[in-house]
């Protein structure tokens, strides 16, 4: 009686919920893909013309801002992905080895959770402006002449891309250790004390125990920890913005495929949106690849 | 064996280890608090001081008045009234809508339940770039965008702030398997008792899975209060978020130079009220997000 | 640490002296005194059997030789070493937790070798003694399998044989047959037998079953509320205890105990004069007596009248399930190997005197 299929007034529950989605996910969803395959889509009018080529695709590959912005999204991914993972997992390890002030110790590290991205972000160019940032401050006590890390050309002070990258990466680096301590942490008090017991009887030195025991029992936390910051890193923007502002002209050299998109939504031309629509898509595809290939790894390589 | 050489040995090295720890610890923890304190600090030192180069770790007095003269300067009282109405409006409304469709996925029966569900979890997966670009034109053609001269929709831009964003799938699959907790039996005994769905639903369901509701609302709250890109798309100078006057406000475009002082005054006041929240609600969020990745 | 790979295959005697551990409740509520003034020592190469109700202290008295836990006071010495502040991986010992503790990520081969590559031992030569242990404990066809593909009983022996591979001079166990069913845990104490037969290591097992316990060990050591109760062969410990506790702790079917008091040198249940001995002069007063189930003998003319409710038939006795006013509980049980005896409803006995016991009411302790 109660499992009858025809119960329709959960649609009543569903019904705003539902509509809310359809204009704002599923509908725009399609529409999106359909503009990025329509080349001659006119923003101001919001019409389409009708016709379909690959020709929004093509450009984007051969606009050199948007093959930088393609490559400063990749590093960003393949270097401060796999670092803050490692470091929070040591981080997790080591805090769950301590009693006193272990709470004091995992607020700290969580407080960046919490913060506004953009906000933070211009502390870090606080931090490392050229002439009165703390970085240089410090390096000044060593002897070491001021660097330009992250500012305009200075006279005789020269940007540099890879400076700017460094500061980036260190950033996001500091952002996103938060919420894998937090999750480590919740992974390693699920482990049962008597693994390490049963290691300690077996004479285990301590480097095995993290290798041996606690990394495997951790393999299914840092596969899905892997796979959600993978998908997080390729979404990259805030952290650009917040640190280097969002000027295009000004910061294009270091900006992400999301900064390429958004820019689209700006620029003058008219048929910009296609652009804008085709790199969403290939970031679409490219983060739908790799979660493929963390899949595959996962599978191998995890113990449940 | 050597007993006594043996304990001496053993003991050195676990000091030795919990040394390390410790150190190693510490020193991550001052290099996550530094931007803080930097933060704070910077924010307090005055016009001159803060052009200082080396810069001082300490002000030398401080200067209370670069938070006034922030406000002031930006126009930050409109914009925390501005997020105030977004975030609130959001979280309120976002959260109704993520009880309702949460149940009636977890506990109701209808035709098409597993279909709705399948659907909603596979657009989890796709990012939210993908819908911006239409979103935006959706929403100027509803009128509601401020490009500088108004919006033809009187109060547009807080609509589209809020109301494109109202449903998150993640809430919605969070509060699920929360609801799906709560045995099948207490629903049948309600049901037996005579009991309508609805009052089900806020007599029973709601205050069990209450943990975790606040835990969303936490969240939204957090995620409407640090949101950028969006408003700064929609919405501006009267209907901007506090996270969009930030940059420009503080910058002299004649001579490039930002004034620090009270661009971090700014920075405090916008980070503040979220760590307010963060620690009366800290094991709401801590809890909340290590137990998303339990789920995971 | 080569000391260990050298050690004689022989096992080494325990000595525990004065060993105390308190719990302390750091949150203001009541510490617990789980083990208080344990002294025991444990002669080499035997099979010891700690047993005690739950929460008796036996567990934690058993990770102290281990060392997972530091005694709040005392001293543990293997043979002529005092251990007590040397860590576990020191001492040399196995240790088969209550749930067995298997690696689930490592196969059994896996699981059995980790302890030998912990302590260096060349592969060739861990992969031999890993497979000889896998055959002295009977799985050595489930090498390649992992733990969640072993049933209980298998997954006991795999940690037997990791605790046993890296040749320990004590072996520990916690509970050992707790996790497993009745017929298996009658085959599996026997086997625990052998392999410390076959292996001569010292061995001690924790337990709450007093079947158990009287049936493998060499020695049982009976613990209640953190103290030593009693300690000794298990059948010297059975028929001679040396409090109620002990008495009440060991045989199946517990013993019955009732309300007695002497007057001169006899001893009364009731009305009804049970025995006499020239020790009760020294203890008169109200005494709890304690009788055996086996130590009643059926005479028509006997001291001891007992109204029985029914007839237990257990094959190879009769028990009568029986009441007496005097009797501490709701029942109590005889245990007769002749059934031609039985008169309805009502029997008299005489009571053998070296099944009877009388303990002092107030301590327990036992007087005659």
């Amino acid at each position: 009686m109660l499992e009858k299929k025809k119960d329709y007034h959960a649609w009543l529950y569903l019904i705003i919920p539902l509509v809310l989605l359809s204009i704002f996910t599923f509908f725009p969803l399609i529409k999106t893909i359909i503009i990025s395959f329509d080349n001659g889509y006119n923003k101001w009018q919001d019409a389409f013309s009708f016709r379909f080529s690959f020709d929004s695709y093509i450009a984007i590959f051969q606009y050199p801002p948007f093959l930088q912005t393609l490559k400063n999204t990749l590093l960003i991914v393949f270097i401060s992905v796999p670092l803050s993972t490692v470091l929070a997992l040591l981080i997790a390890v080591g805090l769950n080895s301590i009693k006193p002030f272990q709470k004091v110790f995992q607020t700290v590290f969580f407080l960046p959770y919490v913060t506004n991205s953009i906000a933070i972000g211009m502390v870090f160019a606080v931090l490392f402006n050229l002439h009165t940032g703390l970085v240089n401050g410090v390096l000044e006590i060593f002897g070491i002449d001021k660097i330009n890390w992250i500012n305009r050309n200075d006279g005789f002070f020269q940007g540099s891309y890879f400076r700017k990258m460094f500061v980036l990466q260190a950033y996001i680096l500091w952002d996103a250790l938060a919420f894998k301590i937090l999750v480590f942490i919740g992974g390693l008090q699920n482990i049962s004390k008597q693994y390490y017991d049963a290691a300690k009887i077996d004479s285990t030195p301590k480097k095995r125990v993290l290798m041996r025991i606690t990394v495997p029992l951790l393999s299914p936390l840092i596969a899905y920890i892997m796979i959600t910051s993978f998908i997080g890193a390729f979404k990259t923007y805030d952290s650009v913005v917040g640190i280097f502002g969002n000027n295009w002209e000004m910061t294009k050299d270091i900006q992400t495929v999301v900064g390429f998109v958004y820019q689209m939504l700006r620029a003058d031309s008219i048929n910009s949106y296609s652009y804008g629509a085709a790199a969403a898509v290939v970031l679409f595809l490219i983060i739908l690849l790799f979660t493929g290939i963390n899949l595959w790894v996962s599978k191998k390589r995890v113990h449940y | 064996m050597n007993t006594e050489l043996e304990i001496k040995k053993q003991n050195t090295s676990r000091i030795l280890l919990k040394i390390l720890t410790y150190t190693f610890l510490t020193i991550m923890a001052i290099v996550i608090i530094i931007p803080f304190y930097w933060m704070v600090i910077t924010s307090l030192k005055s016009a001159t001081e803060v052009e200082l180069f080396p810069p001082t770790l300490f002000p030398k007095e401080f200067v209370f008045y670069n938070y006034i003269e922030a406000l002031e300067r930006a126009n930050l009282i409109r914009y925390f009234i501005n997020t105030m109405i977004v975030s609130i409006s959001s979280t309120i409304l976002g959260t109704f809508f993520s009880i309702f469709m949460a149940y009636a996925l977890s506990r109701l029966n209808f035709k098409g339940r597993e279909l709705i569900f399948t659907l909603l979890l596979a657009t989890m997966m796709i990012p939210g770039e993908m819908m911006v670009i239409t979103n935006y034109i959706t929403v100027s053609n509803f009128g509601w965008v401020d490009a500088g001269q108004g919006s033809r929709v009187a109060n547009g831009p807080y609509y589209a702030m809020i109301v494109p964003f109202l449903i998150s799938i993640f809430h919605v699959y969070l509060l699920r398997q929360t609801f799906k907790q709560v045995p099948n039996e207490l629903y049948y005994a309600a049901k037996v008792d005579g009991t309508s769905d609805w009052k089900y639903l806020w007599r029973v369901m709601v205050p069990l899975a209450k943990p975790s509701i606040i835990t969303i609302i936490i969240l939204k709250l957090m995620g409407a209060w640090n949101s950028y890109v969006w408003p700064n798309l929609v919405a501006s100078e009267n209907y901007r978020l506090i996270t969009n006057g930030l940059r420009a406000a503080f910058s002299n475009s004649d001579t490039g130079r930002t004034e620090f002082h009270l661009q971090m005054a700014a920075t405090v006041m916008v980070t503040l009220p979220l760590l307010i929240v963060f620690i009366i609600f800290r094991k709401y969020i801590m809890r909340g997000v290590s137990r998303s990745g339990i789920k995971g | 640490m080569e000391d260990i790979k050298n050690v004689q295959q022989k096992g080494i005697s325990i000595k525990l002296e004065n060993l105390t551990k308190i719990f302390y409740d750091k949150k203001g509520g009541k510490d617990t005194k789980a083990v208080d003034r344990f002294d025991v020592v444990i002669p080499s190469g035997k099979l010891v059997g700690l047993l005690g109700p739950s929460g008796c202290g036996k567990s934690t008295t058993l990770f102290m030789i281990a060392g997972l836990l530091e005694p709040t006071e005392g001293k543990i010495f293997f043979g002529d070493e005092d251990v007590t502040k040397l860590s576990p991986e020191k001492r040399g010992i196995g240790l088969v937790f209550q749930n067995y503790a298997l690696y689930p990520h490592l196969t059994v081969r896996q699981n059995i070798m980790f302890p030998l590559e912990n302590l260096k031992i060349p592969k060739e030569e861990a992969t031999k003694m890993t497979e000889q242990m896998a055959a002295l404990v009977g799985i050595a066809e489930l090498l390649d399998r992992k733990p969640a593909q072993l049933s209980g009983g298998q997954q006991q022996r795999v940690a037997i044989a990791r605790a046993l591979v890296k040749k320990p001079r004590v072996l520990l166990l916690d509970e050992p047959l707790s996790n497993l069913d009745a017929r298996l845990r009658l085959q599996t104490r026997e086997e625990i037998k052998r392999i410390q037969k076959e292996t001569g290591i010292t061995t001690i097992f924790v337990t709450h079953d007093q079947e158990e316990a009287m049936s493998i060990s060499d020695e049982i050591v009976v613990m209640n509320f953190g103290v030593e109760q009693q300690k000794g062969y298990p059948q010297d410990v059975y028929d001679q205890p040396k409090n109620l506790f002990v008495a009440k702790f060991l045989g199946t079917p517990p013993i019955g105990v009732f309300n007695g008091y002497t007057k001169g040198s006899d001893l009364f249940i009731g009305e009804e004069k049970i025995l006499s001995d020239e020790k009760l002069k020294d203890h008169q007063g109200e005494v709890q007596v304690g009788i055996r189930p086996e130590g009643y003998i059926a005479n028509t003319k006997g001291s001891f009248e007992v109204p029985y409710t029914f007839i237990e038939s257990v094959g190879r006795d009769i028990s009568l399930v029986s009441s007496h006013p005097e009797c501490n509980a709701a029942s109590f049980r005889i245990i007769l190997a002749d059934k031609t005896v039985i008169t309805p409803q009502t029997m008299k006995f005489d009571i053998r005197k070296d099944k009877c016991y009388v303990f002092n009411k107030q301590t327990g302790e036992r007087v005659l």
